[in-house]
């Protein structure tokens, strides 16, 4: 081999031991990072085919409804705790924070934490959600934005039209 | 060797572009209804119209008939009503269970149902009335039972009262055709 | 009526775009000299009908005319005016318009700014620019119509502007985003180009500089007033969120950022030829990936638009056409093409071959924390998210290389340099870094070896290590003040992008380290202490603004006795959206912000609030805002205004 050659397979081999490692680190971290989603069903019935339940301690998502009246606060703290269900059992979530702004008994949340046993979930993180309203694109499209008009206004509202 | 690797980047995004392509067709809302071949929970509402005529999961047995989940808010729903109101033409038997947005203090809003009532009557009149009858939910009870998360979403129930079909979104022709139709024609017999 | 002629400008533009497409490519290949000249007119004529049709939506938002679907979803007539006005790019369609305003802007400057290129080279970046556009155009106008109308049913009043865009950033922060995302396009044009010539000199990379310079930019500074925003407005402190959206422009941005020193490499040295082309395509298939990411729902986010399918699977074509067609093209192009300069292992090319495996394997990080949740969800493994810690981490390995090689990098000379010449200025470097970072941390914080002394440690080295050898190169030119009249604007543009980083390195780490935050339940009167400084909320009381009502907080902050500020937190409730909005109270200075958010009333007389001290946090939009400055000075280099070919020549030999 000449010099060159040798130089090139040293850079070569560098290069893809680097790669190597930098893959292998960057799977890992992912692995150490993954947060599956359950809803209160699959995370008390267990999930896909195998009902895979998940274990105390781990940290998981969970998306539901809150219960209607299953907001308990702490009278002096910012401690609260409700619960969730989409169709079946029922889970709790608590909590220490601010709620988010769009959160409302009987309205969809997702959580982030940890099981801390079969039916609790210790949440460091609470989003609300909307999803009252499904919108196919066609739909969405030809409809988007338009508000019932009251009849009270219905008269106005096409004499205008005709001078825009 | 050197030439095949400047195919490597066209490759890997070919690769990519699959996941992509699927990811565009999975949908998001799939998942297994829990509801599927349950009878209808128990439940007692009051008509939209007449409130003083009460609805139970026994007075609806005997005929096929879809339940309709929908609401004026939800802009999906008022597309979808011209089209069902062509299947109650052709014979199809459609109950809407009306859904009910929790009326927010915070934005003043309070229920008034003299104002809902005229509401959905001059949305009905103006885009078609696919209904039977409108049973309200206010307080979103049988709609909670029913596992619904959002709005328009229809249940097939047979005529023993048994959840046939459950189906997220809208329905169109397209739907009807290839998800409710076989269904529901099964049933009459 | 204006929105009719908006919709018949747009359709005009679309067959411009057409012709665009077609005929200076054609007059390329075939050496059709009136085919070629046409580019320009066309691209002229591309811009005005675009712009025209943007003042139309413009207008229509302007005049409250709710006939116009788009404007009925996106405003409302009890919005103020600028908001009015900014609301035209606050969804999809309109936002799309923008983008269609963007690319006809760099489309006619390239055709005014390049006529000194040869010819058949110019019109084949005007076809490549046309083709981008063919797609976009035919998107907009028949998937996505801002124009489309609702009569006769149409209604009183419009739905409002999402509040979270209600904001000054939000009106700034899209269109410089796009103009980064679609400057990228200028770029792969000139790489397709000269991919279609089948040449490869240096030239076609001395071309491209300044514009992919110019789109760097715009994108620096989007990216950075988009996280400064998300700062104001999502009202719990956080500046940064590996969103996905944010994730979108993220990757382009590394990309670009190597592709802007690759450049240089193939203009000066001639090599990394296939390497620069590649990372040309790459920077706009990643603007390309993140249009579709964001705009199809395939991703599920905060900032997503409405998620629709058909659009997806439209730009899924358009990216399967556009980035597979320009790889194929470069695979079967580049297998000729061989660079014949040499040099050793310690030189320039080699560090900036290292700049750019850094910048790379981050893109990859970012892509992989990206599109894992989808490829795990499709695979049928459940559906799941990828925390935050993952990024970080891996950024925080890949910042410590990139920061020491940065540090090195301008000092050493191309081709080969030599160890011995650079231990001097190097360790006095070393030295100015270790009294800078010790000396920060003595003076602010105890000394600790953490995230914030590692961070200083870096920060400094890059800047230091900048600074120095600016001074070096200016003496070089007999003194520093006859320097800095002949020293070339890139050079500076260089530095100050290089400092820029630094304090963005430096303020990352100390937010990151020193900030603190508490949530608590106050009652009117009640004082809460945070990192010394003592919180006081004087009263809450309700609110009314023109489209919302709500309740403010007035908070006095006071430091160990003395009084440091008055804070004036808010909480809003949009009606017509059904929505609710923080607007949190920050008192900001360049050592430290006060943010303070107003929570939820939790009885009769108590409130929930964030409070959050945050060292440093304005270092880290400084730097971007360094970065991007580097930038504009680098592109007034004196170099990329001449171009008659002599002069080129004349560069060259400079070079």
């Amino acid at each position: 081999m000449n010099p060159r050659r040798q130089k090139r397979l040293v850079a070569v081999t560098a290069f893809v031991l680097l790669l190597g490692g930098a893959i292998g680190a960057m799977l890992y971290a992912l692995q150490q990072n993954i947060d599956l989603f359950y809803t209160p069903s699959q995370l008390i019935d267990g999930m896909g085919k195998d009902k895979v339940k998940p274990e105390i301690g781990q940290r998981l998502r969970i998306g539901g409804m809150v219960v209607k009246g299953s907001v308990r606060r702490a009278p002096d703290s910012l401690k609260v705790s409700f619960d969730l269900v989409d169709t079946g059992p029922i889970v709790t979530v608590e909590y220490e924070g601010i709620l988010p702004d769009l959160f409302r008994e009987g309205q969809g949340i997702v959580a982030q934490g940890v099981l801390v046993d079969a039916t609790t979930i210790l949440a460091s993180e609470v989003l609300a959600k909307h999803d009252e309203e499904y919108m196919p694109p066609e739909v969405a499209e030809a409809m988007k934005g338009i508000k019932h008009v009251p009849p009270s206004q219905l008269y106005k509202e096409s004499d205008k039209g005709q001078q825009p | 060797m050197r030439k095949l690797a400047f195919f490597i980047p066209f490759v890997l995004f070919i690769g990519l572009s699959v996941f992509l392509f699927s990811g565009l067709f999975s949908d998001p809302m799939a998942r297994e209804s829990s509801v599927l071949n349950k009878p209808l929970p128990a439940f007692s509402l009051p008509d939209l119209q007449q409130p003083d005529n009460l609805w139970t999961a026994e007075k609806l047995k005997g005929k096929p008939y879809l339940l309709n989940v929908w609401g004026t808010w939800c802009v999906t729903c008022n597309a979808e009503l011209a089209y069902l109101t062509e299947l109650r033409e052709q014979g199809v038997m459609i109950i809407g269970l009306y859904y009910q947005q929790p009326s927010d203090a915070a934005f003043g809003e309070v229920f008034n149902l003299t104002a809902l009532q005229q509401e959905v009557k001059l949305k009905l009149e103006q885009q078609g009335d696919p209904y039977q009858w409108n049973i309200l939910d206010k307080d979103r009870t049988l709609i909670f039972d029913l596992g619904v998360t959002g709005a328009p979403e229809t249940f097939l129930i047979d005529t023993k009262g048994m959840i046939r079909y459950h189906h997220i979104g809208d329905i169109n022709p397209q739907v009807w055709q290839q998800k409710l139709a076989a269904a529901y024609q099964s049933l009459q017999e | 009526m204006i929105a009719e002629y908006g919709q018949l400008a747009l359709t005009f533009a679309f067959c411009v775009s057409l012709a665009l497409a077609v005929v200076p490519l054609y007059g390329s290949f075939k050496g059709n000299q009136i085919a070629l000249e046409l580019g320009n007119p066309l691209a002229y004529a591309l811009f005005f009908l675009t712009a025209f049709s943007f003042w139309a939506l413009s207008y229509a938002f302007w005049a409250n005319d709710f006939t116009v679907v788009y404007v009925a979803s996106n405003s409302n007539s009890l919005l103020p005016w600028y908001y009015r006005l900014t609301a035209v790019w606050g969804g999809h369609e309109g936002s799309m318009l923008l983008w269609l305003l963007v690319l006809a802007g760099w489309t006619a400057a390239v055709a005014l700014f390049s006529r000194s290129l040869p010819l058949q080279f110019q019109g084949r970046i005007l076809g490549v620019m046309g083709l981008i556009a063919v797609g976009f155009y035919a998107f907009v106008l028949f998937m996505s119509n801002p124009f489309m109308l609702s009569l006769p049913y149409y209604p009183v009043d419009g739905r409002d502007l999402n509040p979270l865009l209600q904001d000054f950033g939000m009106i700034i922060h899209p269109p410089m985003l796009y103009m980064g995302y679609v400057g990228f396009a200028v770029s792969f044009a000139f790489a397709i180009a000269a991919l279609m010539g089948g040449k490869f000199d240096s030239t076609w990379a001395r071309w491209a500089r300044p514009w992919t310079l110019a789109a760097w930019m715009f994108l620096t500074l989007g990216i950075m007033l988009g996280s400064w925003w998300a700062y104001a407005e999502l009202g719990w402190g956080g500046w940064w969120f590996w969103d996905p959206v944010e994730n979108a422009s993220f990757m382009p941005w590394l990309v670009g950022t190597a592709l802007i020193h690759s450049l240089a490499v193939t203009e000066k040295r001639g090599t990394f030829k296939s390497w620069t082309v590649l990372l040309a395509i790459g920077a706009f298939s990643l603007s390309l990936l993140g249009a579709f990411l964001v705009r199809s729902g395939v991703l599920v986010s905060v900032h997503s638009f409405a998620a629709d399918p058909d659009r997806g699977l439209y730009l899924l074509a358009f990216l399967l056409v556009v980035v597979g067609g320009s790889l194929l093209l470069y695979a079967i192009r580049m297998n000729s093409v061989r660079s014949q300069a040499r040099y050793e292992l310690f030189s320039r090319e080699v560090l900036l071959w290292g700049n750019n495996i850094f910048l790379l394997t981050a893109t990859l990080v970012v892509l992989l924390g990206t599109l894992f949740p989808l490829v795990h969800k499709e695979l049928g493994l459940g559906s799941i998210s990828i925390g935050e810690p993952f990024f970080n981490q891996l950024f925080y390995y890949l910042v410590i290389p990139f920061s020491l090689l940065l540090g090195l990098g301008p000092w050493v000379r191309w081709k080969q340099q030599q160890v011995q010449p650079l231990l001097k200025p190097m360790s006095l470097v070393a030295i100015a870094t270790l009294i800078l970072a010790l000396g920060t941390m003595a003076a602010t914080q105890s000394i600790q070896a953490n995230l914030a002394l590692l961070g200083l440690l870096l920060g400094a080295w890059v800047g230091s290590s900048a600074i120095f050898e600016l001074l070096q190169r200016l003496q070089q030119f007999g003194s520093i003040t006859q320097g800095l009249t002949k020293l070339n604007a890139s050079h500076f543009g260089m530095t100050l992008a290089h400092i820029g980083f630094a304090v963005l390195v430096v303020g990352v780490a100390m937010t990151k380290t020193y900030s603190v935050e508490t949530q608590v339940r106050m009652k009117a009167g009640d004082q809460v202490e945070l990192a010394g400084y003592q919180f006081k909320l004087v009263e809450v009381y309700d609110l009314k603004g023109p489209n919302y009502s709500g309740e403010a907080a007035e908070l006095d902050v006071s430091y160990q006795g003395d009084y440091v500020t008055h804070l004036h937190a808010e909480k809003r409730f949009y009606p017509v959206q059904r929505s609710v909005m923080t607007e949190a109270a920050v008192h900001a200075r360049l050592s430290r912000d006060l943010y303070v958010a107003l929570g939820e009333s939790l009885s009769e007389d108590s409130w929930a609030l964030s409070l959050y001290v945050k060292p440093f946090v304005r270092w880290i939009w400084l730097g971007g805002l360094l970065m991007s400055l580097g930038g504009l000075i680098a592109l007034c280099d004196k170099r990329y205004r001449r171009r008659t070919a002599s002069l080129d020549q004349k560069d060259k030999a400079d070079a």
